[in-house]
């Protein structure tokens, strides 16, 4: 990460030795948002929700400079507070982006994957209506795995000779790092007595394309192959202590996503599809009797649209689904409810000026697929759920 | 239930959308831009940072103002958003790192004299506001 923050900063140097600040287009930006969640039956995102819970905080700071035509460095810095995660600083990215036309560009550093609708802009608040994206694509406890890569990003468009459709690519490729404390890791290994002290790490690459054959409408689809390995510690069992060695590549993990949105006017509409696939495998160097693989086949859906009512008040609805086709309809222990979830949300924003807004969702959650707590619901999970957000946020 | 309500409210929706008002706005240039003219395709790909040039390759750099009727017409006109979803695109790239803000004018005066002497430029102004020192674009 380091090595990230040198080359950016060296890169910036090179022509600006004489530049004066406003040559640099120099720019700095942020926002700040704070929100309220209250659910009943369940506990939700780490946080003692169905008591109502501000536990939901974030703080972004941009920089951003041009030292010469082509060329842009910047990076983004995030305090980000959920329940009982992150309560910390971050680094969201740091690239350097040359770009030489529409056609072609190059961006390089800790950048953002380009995947699917909405993967880039899914932690930026003021980008979009919801106070939630649908969870059942843009889960907020796992979406570090997803939001950014070590690597690059070659990108581009070009329009059809004679026509107005236009045709966007994106190809990406580096390294996928997550660390030990990320929710991914922790919810998803609660009650396995399992820990991965050093988080996983990986190569992976893929591609976007996006076709617009009017300009209101685009098309697209993604694909990200991903090979993670990890190493873990057993807490417990086996014997406590015990090291095992695990990891999501064989045969590499691949998440395809399907989108289309249309947005003309007062109106947007968009839909996505996204289908998570890998087989994860833990060997126990000392009892291979023990050794475990596990397959997620994952299948989530979401339809949405937002109306703007008026120029401040826009308002919107989404219907989401998830559903793991490996887990089985009936397991010892594991409810039938476990295997999906589904949610159909209204959504209401309100934009005072150009730097204040307020956001209200109002969800109806059922299934429990989604990564819960158990530590926080200790009477067992709820098939429902009905979460009320509330979300203030400043912008400039 | 829930697909028949939803896919009523949205048809609902559409039909209501309307179509963007004429404006009274012109659209200018920095005379380094080679294009006479330029299409509403282009123009609002432009000044919604999709593209960083217009269809005879001239590269250019759009300038908003920060506020007011022209803005608001301009974006109503030629963008088909309105100021806080025009706004809210510009931060997904800038805050998702595909993009800088572009630069934003307090007064039409003032955008005049920034594009007549910043090669590349392009914004926008009232019919009524004097010109000088910038080419006007026509909007095809």
């Amino acid at each position: 990460m380091k090595r990230v923050l040198t080359a950016v900063l060296a890169l910036a140097a090179l022509p600006a030795t004489a530049q004066s600040l406003d040559d640099l287009n120099l720019q700095v930006h942020g926002y700040v948002t704070q929100g309220f969640i209250y659910t009943t039956q369940n506990n939700v995102f780490t946080m003692d929700s169905s008591d109502g819970s501000p536990a939901w905080t974030e703080a972004v700071v941009n920089l951003t400079a041009q030292p010469a035509a082509k060329l842009r460095v910047g990076v983004q810095g995030r305090y980000f507070l959920m329940g009982n995660i992150g309560n910390a600083i971050s680094l969201d990215w740091a690239e350097a982006d040359y770009k030489t036309s529409d056609k072609f560009g190059v961006r390089f550093g800790k950048v953002k994957t380009p995947v699917g609708l909405f993967n880039e802009i899914q932690d930026i608040d003021p980008a979009y209506s919801f106070a939630l994206l649908p969870q059942s694509v843009y889960d907020i406890l796992s979406r570090n795995t997803w939001l950014t890569h070590l690597g690059g990003v070659v990108y581009g468009s070009t329009k059809i000779p004679n026509t107005n459709q236009k045709l966007e690519y994106r190809l990406f490729g580096g390294e996928q790092v997550e660390s030990s404390n990320d929710p991914n890791i922790t919810l998803g290994l609660q009650g396995t007595g399992i820990t991965l002290p050093n988080g996983w790490t990986g190569p992976m690459w893929g591609m976007a394309l996006h076709y617009k054959p009017i300009p209101s409408l685009m098309i697209g689809a993604s694909d990200t192959i991903f090979v993670t390995t990890w190493s873990a510690v057993a807490n417990w069992n086996q014997p406590s202590g015990a090291s095992i060695q695990g990891s999501n590549g064989t045969p590499p993990s691949q998440n395809y996503y399907y989108f289309a949105k249309y947005e003309k006017n007062k109106v947007m509409i968009a839909g996505e599809y996204l289908r998570n696939q890998y087989v994860s495998w833990f060997k126990w160097p000392t009892d291979p009797a023990a050794n475990s693989t596990s397959r997620v086949d994952q299948r989530s859906w979401y339809a949405l649209g937002n109306y703007k009512l008026t120029g401040k008040l826009t308002l919107g609805l989404y219907d989401s689904q998830s559903l793991d086709r490996q887990q089985p309809l009936a397991l010892a222990g594991i409810p039938n409810y476990a295997r999906y979830s589904k949610d159909w949300t209204l959504n209401a924003r309100y934009d005072f000026n150009q730097y204040l807004y307020a956001k209200f969702d109002q969800h109806l959650v059922s299934g429990t697929e989604l990564d819960y707590d158990t530590n926080l619901n200790p009477h067992g999970i709820k098939p429902t759920t009905k979460m009320t957000i509330l979300k203030i946020g400043v912008v400039f | 239930m829930r697909i028949r309500i939803f896919a009523f409210l949205i048809v609902f929706a559409a039909l209501l959308g309307t179509t963007p008002s004429s404006a009274q706005v012109l659209v200018i240039a920095n005379p380094s831009v080679r294009a006479a003219s330029v299409s509403k395709n282009d123009l609002r790909d432009v000044f919604t940072g999709i593209s960083t040039s217009l269809s005879d390759g001239s590269r250019v750099m759009p300038i908003l103002l920060k506020a007011g009727p022209v803005h608001e017409s301009f974006l109503s006109a030629f963008i088909g958003k309105n100021d806080a979803a025009f706004r809210a695109s510009w931060r997904s790239l800038v805050f998702s790192g595909q993009s800088s803000m572009p630069k934003s004018i307090d007064s039409e005066a003032a955008l005049v004299e920034y594009v007549a002497h910043t090669p590349g430029a392009i914004g926008y102004i009232g019919r009524s506001v004097p010109h000088e020192g910038v080419k006007v674009l026509v909007v095809r």
